[in-house]
């Protein structure tokens, strides 16, 4: 009697949970960015028959690997309310150190790639160190270091670019692993540990908490300084990473590499829902974030825009997204 | 001899020696800004450098033995005689420079009239966004691309992937890797531009004078070449000048217009002459020198005060036309070098439309280019557009570029 009566109940509790989850996922900020991204690959896909291939998404994959890679560290940071402006130079300043240490000290490849990401890390660490210590505001800090690690790629390159690597260099920019390029297993790798990492891990809570009340994150014991130094140096990690594997990819390294990339990776990161005063964000939206803007400049391209157009339209889209975003935010509350 | 008249000796000579020491080092290397490839200067004018030049004519005969070294297209479809559809991809668009080639391109086209071209490209000089906009033309289908490479090396592995998938590949301006593409058309030697760069710079400040160089950036690589070859060209001919400093500008009119304030500053009466090194560089230093009101003193219909002969700087370089007319018109500069960019980008749908044809193969010596007659191939799998070409007061009026 008492299973017959609970069974309806059961059903209807599962319904009502599915569909209030469904709500929730539509107007939340990714949900949103979701359908907007959807439909405009729908649009963008009627355009050009080449937009929505196989080889083109992979393609595209490719050519947005480096600005995603450092798009989920920059996700971490802006969560804290902090910013690093410097991704770009640390971008140029590995790459350079990576060829340098290769062709100039004549160290062994891998050890030369091993020096190239280490100093990328050191780069961070140093951004979070004077962040954490002396308390200079992540902005500025990394706005001084934008310029000093750029100036470092150009004093050690002497305006001479690495070139000529071994063949096996090249297999991890340009090879495949099962079918598909390695940048889009090594991304997806790191998507998948970093929005763990955020979602499911004491680390993770902290860096929220860390945004929306730095003081309050203080008091209730969490390693602020600690977790602030390990963003920024995942961040040059991340940075050394890229470097490394765009090495392998164009087969040389210039000082000039990544000038201005930061820009992108914050527009990825603050489209993909992330609050640029601090407190809230997630990895899925920057990835959702990441692949809005792509989407528009490939498929737009595709349909015959010009370039300097077509700059102009991701902006427009960017603007749109954001109001909409707001607008169904009304709604949420 | 006291011990301190010794003592003094001694640290004088050592510190000779310490100065002795980088100027010996430096006369093997090259200056900052060049690149290290092998250099070829040309004949000196009359009057300067050694005495007659042994066999210049066994070297000619070295350059044009070189064999094709280019690329080739796989399994390019047959497109003889029928429309083609080119995509432009130069190092940045919305610039003088870039304009001119582009209405050269759509000159050719229109004359041919079986060819589209368009013109689309990053809106800096950048090698990341110029791989992803070839990434993604031959995503979209061309039947052939043009470029003009920011990196010579890395933008070949994507033009390689072009051949690969049948679409021809032709270069203009900037090189990349031979084996990158099939042909590139050579603005002009690298040689004969920096003979006419010296040329007319010492006939402004003389052979002994002191100059800086103002250059787009230490990596690019016209740049470096043009660096190097003037300095061979120099060491060659001009052994007195005095070779102050490099600075560089990143293509950006502004920043040379401040790097050249620098250099005045910096030198004073010391520096002579100037070198802008590229169509943004050129009008910047030109700008800086005059609102430093130390413009030449020959033109005395100046209104303004003319310095001294002392003082007076000459600027010497490479720009468009249009940019450098109001410089010239007012005296402050005598000599624009170039080649004409219009010329250039003609030049490289007729090559392609002979490429796409089977009229140019590997191998061939000279290609028909409409209007510029018949141009030689060189180093390979180059094609010569010409010798350089110096605007002066009385012809630059008659360009509009």
């Amino acid at each position: 009697m008492a299973a017959v009566e609970q069974q309806p109940l059961q059903t209807e509790t599962f319904g009502q949970r599915l569909r209030a989850w469904l709500t929730r996922l539509v107007i939340s900020q990714e949900g949103i960015l979701l359908i907007i991204t959807i439909i405009a690959m729908l649009v963008l896909s009627t355009q050009s028959d080449r937009f929505l291939t196989a080889r083109n998404l992979t393609r595209e994959a490719v050519l947005l690997f480096e600005v995603a890679m450092m798009a989920l560290p920059m996700t971490y940071i802006i969560i804290t309310g902090g910013i690093d402006l410097s991704v770009g130079s640390i971008f140029g300043m590995s790459a350079i150190i990576l060829g340098f240490a290769w062709q100039d000290a004549g160290l062994p490849l891998e050890l030369a790639i091993a020096i190239g990401i280490l100093s990328g890390m050191i780069a961070g660490f140093v951004n979070g160190l004077f962040i954490v210590r002396v308390g200079v505001p992540p902005l500025i800090m990394t706005l001084a270091t934008l310029a000093l690690y750029r100036g470092m790629a150009l004093g050690i390159s002497q305006a001479r670019s690495a070139r000529g690597f071994p063949d096996w260099f090249y297999e991890v920019g340009r090879g495949d692993f099962l079918g598909l390029p390695w940048q889009i297993w090594i991304l997806g790798a790191a998507i998948l540990i970093s929005a763990i990492v955020l979602a499911r891990t004491s680390f993770g809570r902290g860096l929220y908490a860390i945004g929306n009340n730095e003081l309050g994150a203080r008091f209730a014991g969490i390693p602020v300084d600690r977790y602030k130094l390990i963003i920024y140096t995942f961040s040059g990690f991340m940075s050394g990473v890229a470097a490394w594997i765009f090495t392998s990819r164009v087969s040389t390294t210039r000082s000039d590499m990544g000038t201005g990339i930061e820009l992108d990776v914050i527009a990825a990161v603050v489209l993909g829902g992330t609050d640029i005063f601090g407190g809230s964000g997630t990895i899925a939206g920057t990835v959702i974030g990441l692949i809005l803007i792509q989407v528009l400049k490939s498929g737009l391209l595709l349909s015959g825009v010009k370039g300097d157009a077509t700059t102009v339209m991701v902006g427009a889209v960017l603007i749109l997204a954001i109001l909409i975003n707001n607008l169904v935010g009304r709604f949420r509350s | 001899m006291s011990r301190k008249t010794v003592t003094m000796i001694v640290l004088l000579s050592m510190l000779m020696g310490l100065f002795a020491l980088p100027v010996a080092s430096q006369e093997e290397e090259r200056w900052v800004g060049s690149d290290d490839l092998p250099v070829n200067p040309l004949e000196c004018p009359e009057g300067f450098g050694p005495e007659a030049t042994e066999e210049p004519a066994e070297g000619a005969a070295e350059a044009e033995m070189m064999e094709y070294d280019g690329g080739q297209p796989v399994d390019p479809p047959d497109l003889a005689g029928q429309e083609i559809t080119l995509i432009d991809i130069p190092k940045l668009i919305g610039i003088g420079y870039f304009n001119a080639t582009t209405a050269g391109m759509q000159e050719a086209a229109e004359e041919l009239g079986n060819v589209n071209v368009s013109t689309d490209g990053p809106t800096e000089g950048d090698i990341v966004q110029q791989i992803e906009f070839i990434e993604r033309y031959i995503t979209q289908g061309v039947d052939g691309i043009l470029f003009a490479a920011n990196d010579p090396v890395a933008i070949s592995p994507v033009l390689r992937d072009a051949l690969a998938q049948g679409i021809h590949v032709v270069g203009y301006d900037a090189n990349s890797e031979p084996d990158a593409r099939e042909w590139f058309v050579n603005q002009a030697e690298f040689n004969g531009i920096a003979k006419a760069m010296m040329d007319s710079m010492v006939q402004e400040i003389g052979p002994d004078g002191s100059f800086a160089i103002v250059t787009s950036s230490f990596t690019a690589p016209n740049q470096m070449r043009w660096i190097s070859e003037m300095w061979a060209y120099a060491q060659k001919c001009y052994p007195d000048l005095n070779w102050l400093e490099t600075v560089e500008s990143q293509e950006d009119q502004n920043l040379a217009f401040q790097q050249t304030q620098a250099l005045i500053n910096r030198y004073g009466e010391e520096l002579d002459g100037v070198f802008g090194m590229s169509s943004v560089a050129f009008p910047g230093a030109a700008d800086a020198v005059q609102q430093a009101a130390l413009c030449s003193p020959d033109d005395a219909d100046e209104d303004v005060a003319a310095p001294s002969e002392e003082e007076a700087i000459a600027i010497v370089g490479l720009s468009t036309p249009n940019q450098m007319k109001p410089f010239v018109e007012n005296g402050c500069v005598e000599s624009v070098v170039l080649w004409n960019p219009v010329d250039l980008g003609y030049a490289a749908v007729y090559v392609m439309r002979a490429v796409v044809d089977g009229e140019l193969q590997p191998g061939d010596t000279e290609v028909e280019a409409g209007r510029l007659g018949t141009l030689q191939v060189v180093n390979g799998s180059e094609i010569l557009l010409g010798p350089p070409f110096v605007y002066t007061e009385d012809n630059i009026f008659d360009f509009d570029f």
